[in-house]
Parts: structure tokens; sequence; C-alpha cells
């Protein structure tokens, strides 16, 4: 009961502060914001996570199938936003 | 095994219909083969072969995929967990998956939107997945932010133990050669429903660093077993089927940090994921790459990960369930529920052409690797295959880009 009231709190707290770092971020100005010419090692192939979908999907399907936690590769759904 | 019929077409429909409307598309193809190899110091082991490839096309921001890949496994592994020759007694077996799927996506500006179905089947499962993603830029792209959301419709053939009188008289499978046939009462088909959300959010925190965090939630329905497995269970020799809960939530977190190297021409990628269900297996993973050029076609990586994660409530030793029973209504001899440690090393070559560095190629890029990787169990003395103490894999992949 413990650790679920304190994984409640935490995720709480780092909604919020997630929620309020993009909301400075939205109104404050743009300084900070990696522009598109900086971008060179990023859109490198070795700095893409999701770089390889085949290879990816290989490596899940094995420890999905020796280890009993699953989820968390984190290869869906983001990127570098280079394009 | 031969392709059923409406997927041989499928494959072939695909194959045909995908590249003509799009003429001047950027198309791809790649293709992987994986070599798992497990061996047992008391049996054979299991081996893992299992080829996959993938077609895709893109025009105009629509895009269109296909795949399918296949499992064969074959080797040895005990039937029961517990007694004194539950290794030496391993039974042989084989079994091939397959599985064929399709995509479609769509990406203007800083929306991107997906779905897709793939069918697998094998003698003793059939899965139906769907699944669909958004991802939107935002902060002139320093962040995008995706949503997965899959739906597992599978079926499991099980031994029919409608006459059985209690959980403890359950039987196990014996033999998938019954499975999915209708006019037979020794099997029964069960239901397994999933429901899987990945949220992940990306940040370009700086020119040199990219950062990613996300989650994972899966909610599991059905039957969930291993239908071939039996547990001695009490003192009295009762070995019945495997028995876990029907329902399982599992909850997952990550962070990633991915870190550009110029002066050496490399990337640093360090991984860290937390996990819990509601079984109560508790995991932390923590993995680390690092990958640089060694010329300007070639590239070298090295990589490590450690894994740590504690056993189910229900989960007990072989002598704990022979001496102690059950832990309430529950029994399992599964490796992936009991308190399980893994180190797994490897290193990865890939040759990457690319028109940049060849402009009269008639290929945008080519990418052929091979990845070699040594996976080290520490199970405890009495836990599910503890004979088996590592296992290798071997990966061979090559992708192109017209």
């Amino acid at each position: 009961m413990a650790w679920r009231s304190f994984s409640k709190r935490a995720l709480a707290a780092a909604t919020f502060v997630l929620i309020g770092a993009l909301a400075s971020a939205c109104g404050s100005n743009r300084a900070w914001l990696v522009k598109p010419h900086q971008r060179e090692y990023l859109a490198d192939r070795i700095m893409r996570p999701d770089s390889n979908a085949l290879e990816s999907s290989a490596d899940q399907h094995v420890l999905n199938t020796r280890e009993g936690a699953i989820g968390g590769g984190g290869t869906v759904g983001g990127g570098c936003g280079c394009n | 095994m031969q392709l059923t019929l409406p997927f041989s077409r499928m494959l072939v429909c695909a194959a045909i219909l995908l590249p003509a409307p799009m003429l001047f598309a950027d198309v791809q193809g790649a293709s992987r083969f994986t070599m798992f190899r497990e061996p047992g110091e008391k049996n054979a082991g299991i081996t893992v072969l299992h080829p996959q490839a993938d077609v895709s096309a893109e025009a105009g921001g629509a895009s269109v995929g296909a795949g399918y890949e296949v499992d064969m496994v074959s080797g040895a592994t005990p039937r029961v967990f517990g007694g004194v020759d539950a290794v030496t007694s391993a039974t042989r077996f084989s079994d091939l998956r397959q599985a064929a799927r399709a995509n479609v996506g769509w990406n203007v500006a800083d929306v991107g939107l997906s779905a897709g179905y793939s069918y697998g089947w094998e003698s003793d499962y059939i899965s139906h997945t769907l699944q669909v993603g958004a991802r939107g830029d935002f902060l002139e792209k320093n962040f995008t932010l995706g949503l997965f959301y899959t739906r597992n419709i599978d079926s499991v053939c099980d031994a029919n133990n409608a006459l059985a009188q209690g959980i403890l008289d359950r039987k196990s499978l014996v033999s998938s050669d019954k499975c999915f046939q209708s006019g037979q009462t020794e099997t029964v088909k069960r239901a397994v429903d999933i429901h899987t959300f990945e949220p992940t959010l990306s940040w370009t925190a700086t020119p040199k660093l990219l950062l990613q965090f996300g989650g994972t939630l899966q909610l599991l329905d059905g039957f969930q077993s291993n239908p071939y497995r039996r547990v001695l269970v009490g003192s009295q020799g009762r070995t019945p089927q495997e028995h876990v809960p029907d329902k399982r939530q599992r909850y997952a977190l990550f962070a990633r940090a991915n870190y550009a190297v110029p002066a050496l021409r490399a990337a640093v990628s360090l991984h860290g994921r937390a996990y819990r269900d509601s079984w109560d297996v508790l995991a932390a993973t923590a993995d680390a790459w690092f990958t640089t050029y060694v010329m300007d076609a070639l590239l070298f990586g090295v990589h490590g990960r450690y894994h740590q994660q504690t056993g189910a409530v229900f989960y007990r030793s072989s002598p704990d369930y022979e001496t102690l029973g059950p832990a309430g209504s529950y029994w399992t001899g599964d490796r992936e529920l009991a308190p399980l440690g893994t180190i797994t090393s490897g290193l990865k070559i890939t040759y990457l052409r690319t028109r940049r560095q060849k402009p009269d190629a008639w290929l945008d890029e080519l990418e052929l690797n091979v990845k070699f990787d040594g996976m080290f169990y520490n199970v405890e003395r009495f836990g599910p295959n503890s004979d088996r103490k590592m296992a290798l894999i071997t990966q061979v992949g090559v992708s192109a880009r017209f």
C-alpha cells in the first residue's frame, strides 16, 4: 500500500512538473529551443533510437519471452523531430 | 508448413499492389534473421530460428507496409516443474509460429497517424492484433508526443477439463494435434484479451542530447498458463496443470538518453526501466549502447544490459511447492515468474552505404548488419530451467531504401 501511495504521489508530481514546464515554455521566448540548423548530430543514424524497426522487434521478442517484465522500449511514437 | 491461402494471397497482393500507385515513392525493404540458442546442461535446450521480412512505401505523407515473420522452435523442455527427474525427463518438441501484418500511416506537418493489423497462428495459439497510434510534434519539433494502443484478441488451445473435480485435478494438454478442430472433445479454446497503452514523450534537449520518457500499461484477461506444463504440488505427488490468475495488470516506466559525441563520431545511449505488475513481479532494467563510425561506411557498436526481477507472489521453488504446497490456489513453473537476473552483452557491426557517399548509386540507402549477444541467467538452484545458464543470440539484417 505504501508503495502504491508513493507511486501515485510521484506520478502526480511528475505530471504537474511536466505540464508546468511545457506551459511556461510555450509562453516564454523560445531561444532555448533547438533550431533546425542545430540538428546535424541529432539527425545522424546512430542517434535515432528507432532506426531499425525489425531489430527492435526481434530484440523485444527475445526479451519478452525470457523475462517477466515487458514494455518501456520507447521506440514507438517518438523520434528526434528532425524531419 | 505452407502459408494458409488467405494470407499467402494477402502477401502476394501486397507485393503487387503496393508499388503500383507509388511509382515515385520512397520504398523500403528489410529482412532479418535471428538465431536464438539456449543450451541445457542436461537436455537439448531450446533453439529458435526467427526470419522476418518487411516492405513499406511512402508517398505524399501516406505510407503502407506489410510484413511476415516465422518462429521455428525446437528443443526439449520439462513438462513437470518439480521432482527429481524433472530436468532429465524433458520432452522434445518443435513448433512453428507465423505472423503476417499490414499497416497504413499518414504524416502531415506535425501530426502522424498509423494503424495496423497482424495475424499470428501456430498449432495451439491464434492471435489477432490491432494497433493504432498518433504522434504530434510541437514547440518547433523539439517535443514529440506519441500514443499507441494495441488490442490483442487471442485464443489458446487447452485440455478439456470440464470434468475435473477441482483445480488440483486439472490435466495438462498433451499434444496440439486436436487443437482448434470442431467436433472433438479433447481440447477447448480459451480466450486471452490484451489491451496495451504506450505513451512516449521525446525531447530534443540540446543539439547533442535527445531524451525520451514514457511508459506501458497492459491489461490482460484470460487464460495465461502454459497448457502443457504441470507442477508438482504437495507431498502426495500430485501434478496438476499450471494455474495462474486470469487477470494481470502490468506497468512500466522508462527513460532514455541519447548523447552525441562528435569528437569520436559516436553516440552513447542509456536506457532505464522500472516495472511492476499485479502479480507482484518487480523489475529494474538498465541498458547502455556505445556506437561509433569506424569508417564512413562502417559502424561498430557495443552494449551491455542488466535486468533483475522478483518472483510472482504465488511462485515457489520446486522443493517449496512440494513441502509447503501452493501459495494460495495458484502455482507456476515459469522462469519468467521466478526471481531472475540476466546480464546481456554484445556487439554489432553495420555496413551503411548512402547516396550521399555514392551519388550515382541506384539505392538511396543500403544497410547490412550482424549482431552477437550473450545472455547470462541467474536463476535460483531449484528454479525453473535452472540448468540453462545462458543463451546466444545471433542476428543478420539487411535493409534497402529506393
